[in-house]
């Protein structure tokens, strides 16, 4: 800890930062998911015809979308960070191992959210000359890609509950149960492996196991840490205070 | 600031104390549950579908193994429930030695499950060859997964039961591990007569 550096300097930015994970989310469903056409994705099993017809109808909605999630996609990142200073913080005399697999992992989450936005632009960027099997190629390639990299997700979400179970204080920062949570969540996420054996039914990209349930708590997970964060980032700033206090 | 906040030390991870409040891991067993539990729900929707395919099919299940597994499972969690009484006591060379039996028991049911895979594979049958065998191979590949982790929580506490206190922090993790070894068992107990005993034989 460095004594010379004031609290408010030491935290400057923490709150903002965590600010942008309920910003992300929201942002990210607007634009990916209403704008582009995600919830639900077009099934599987759907015609390249229909794909065809899908890009050659919405493709506006569709570049706005994409362009957008690509703008807010990035956001995942700052509310990372936010995560990770907080981590930093529960065992401040431990390595930091955990905490920096949490901050890799994730802001190179923000890699399939950004990169599979731009298969789908592509798609809706020359519909009117690309083949109906190309078209649904693309979108194929961007429900594989954001669904399938989701490893890079659950590794984040397990060092946050795996640091957070190793909080010595008597009111953990993150609860028991939301460390588990977080845990759960990550591995639950290993659904995903089925997804590419079928294009029907409930593993499939569109069914409501691997769309619906993995997606929703993945978004509950997004709000429940944020909250934590903010509740921890006061707490924080008073045990800072207190030793700055008696140094 | 260590002695400042650091103040308790509570177990990670679980209420810490015999009769303190539930684990943490709670939390991960209910959530885990339900999920199992939408899957049975699908499992039986579509069985209402499909009598005829889903019968024929679970009668090419090996009714002995799937009975062999349960009763290792269940033996396995008594010795799990053995060595967390053992462990509340703070008895150390008796949890571990409950401990290791669990695992060397429950070992039994990885190998029942490798050679029915296996015999399964063989003949060809996968995950693709029907909506019966989607289901038993999800079921079963997701429950082997749980099987596979607990079986590392085993082999950990154990290890660790050498080297430290048995009633000590590392109680709270003896608890919530036999919590989560007991879920694999009652998971396993809803997946053997849904898979295997449903229907006509």
């Amino acid at each position: 800890m460095n004594p010379m550096m004031s609290n408010a300097r030491y935290f400057q930015y923490w709150r903002l930062c965590a600010a942008m994970g309920p910003v992300f989310l929201t942002a990210f469903l607007l634009c990916w998911g209403m704008l582009g056409y995600n919830i639900p994705p077009i099934p599987a099993d759907h015609t390249p015809d229909q794909m065809a017809q899908f890009f050659r109808t919405h493709y506006n909605e569709v570049r706005a979308g994409m362009a957008g999630a690509m703008l807010f996609g990035v956001l995942y990142l700052p509310w990372t960070l936010s995560i990770t200073k907080v981590m930093e913080l529960i065992n401040p005399d431990h390595n930091n191992i955990v905490s920096t697999l949490q901050m890799w992992g994730g802001g190179l989450t923000v890699v399939p959210l950004v990169t599979s936005s731009v298969f789908w632009l592509t798609g809706a960027f020359r519909p009117d000359v690309l083949e109906p099997v190309t078209l649904q190629m693309l979108y194929d390639m961007g429900w594989l890609l954001i669904d399938m990299f989701y490893a890079i997700t659950t590794i984040p979400m397990v060092a946050i509950g795996v640091a957070g179970l190793t909080d010595k204080r008597e009111k953990p920062l993150f609860p028991r149960w939301a460390c588990w949570y977080s845990i759960w969540a990550g591995l639950s996420f290993l659904f995903e492996l089925l997804m590419p054996f079928f294009k029907t039914g409930l593993f499939a990209r569109q069914g409501w196991l691997n769309f619906w349930v993995e997606f929703l708590v993945w978004f509950f997970y997004i709000l429940l840490i944020t909250y934590y964060v903010f509740k921890a980032i006061p707490r924080l700033e008073q045990e800072r205070a207190a030793k700055l206090a008696n140094a | 600031m260590t002695e400042l906040v650091l103040k308790g030390a509570p177990v990670a991870g679980a209420s810490g104390k015999a009769g303190a409040s539930a684990p943490g891991i709670l939390t991960f067993i209910i959530a885990d549950v339900a999920v199992f539990g939408v899957l049975f729900l699908a499992f039986m929707l579509e069985r209402s579908g499909q009598l005829a395919l889903f019968d024929s099919s679970s009668s090419a299940l090996d009714v002995q193994l799937g009975l062999l597994n349960t009763l290792i499972l269940m033996t396995s969690g008594l010795f799990v429930v053995l060595a967390v009484h053992a462990a509340r006591q703070g008895q150390s060379v008796a949890t571990r030695r409950w401990l290791l039996a669990s695992f060397v028991v429950g070992a039994g049911f990885g190998i029942n499950k490798a050679i029915e895979y296996s015999d399964k594979l063989t003949h060809g049958i996968t995950m693709l060859s029907n909506d019966f065998f989607m289901f038993y191979y999800v079921l079963t590949g997701v429950h082997f997964v749980h099987f596979v982790a607990g079986m590392i929580v085993l082999a950990v506490l154990w290890f660790r039961a050498g080297r430290e206190e048995v009633n000590g922090p590392l109680f709270g993790w003896i608890e919530s591990g036999g919590l989560y070894w007991h879920m694999v068992d009652l998971l396993w107990i809803v997946i053997f007569p849904m898979l295997y005993l449903l229907g006509p034989r």
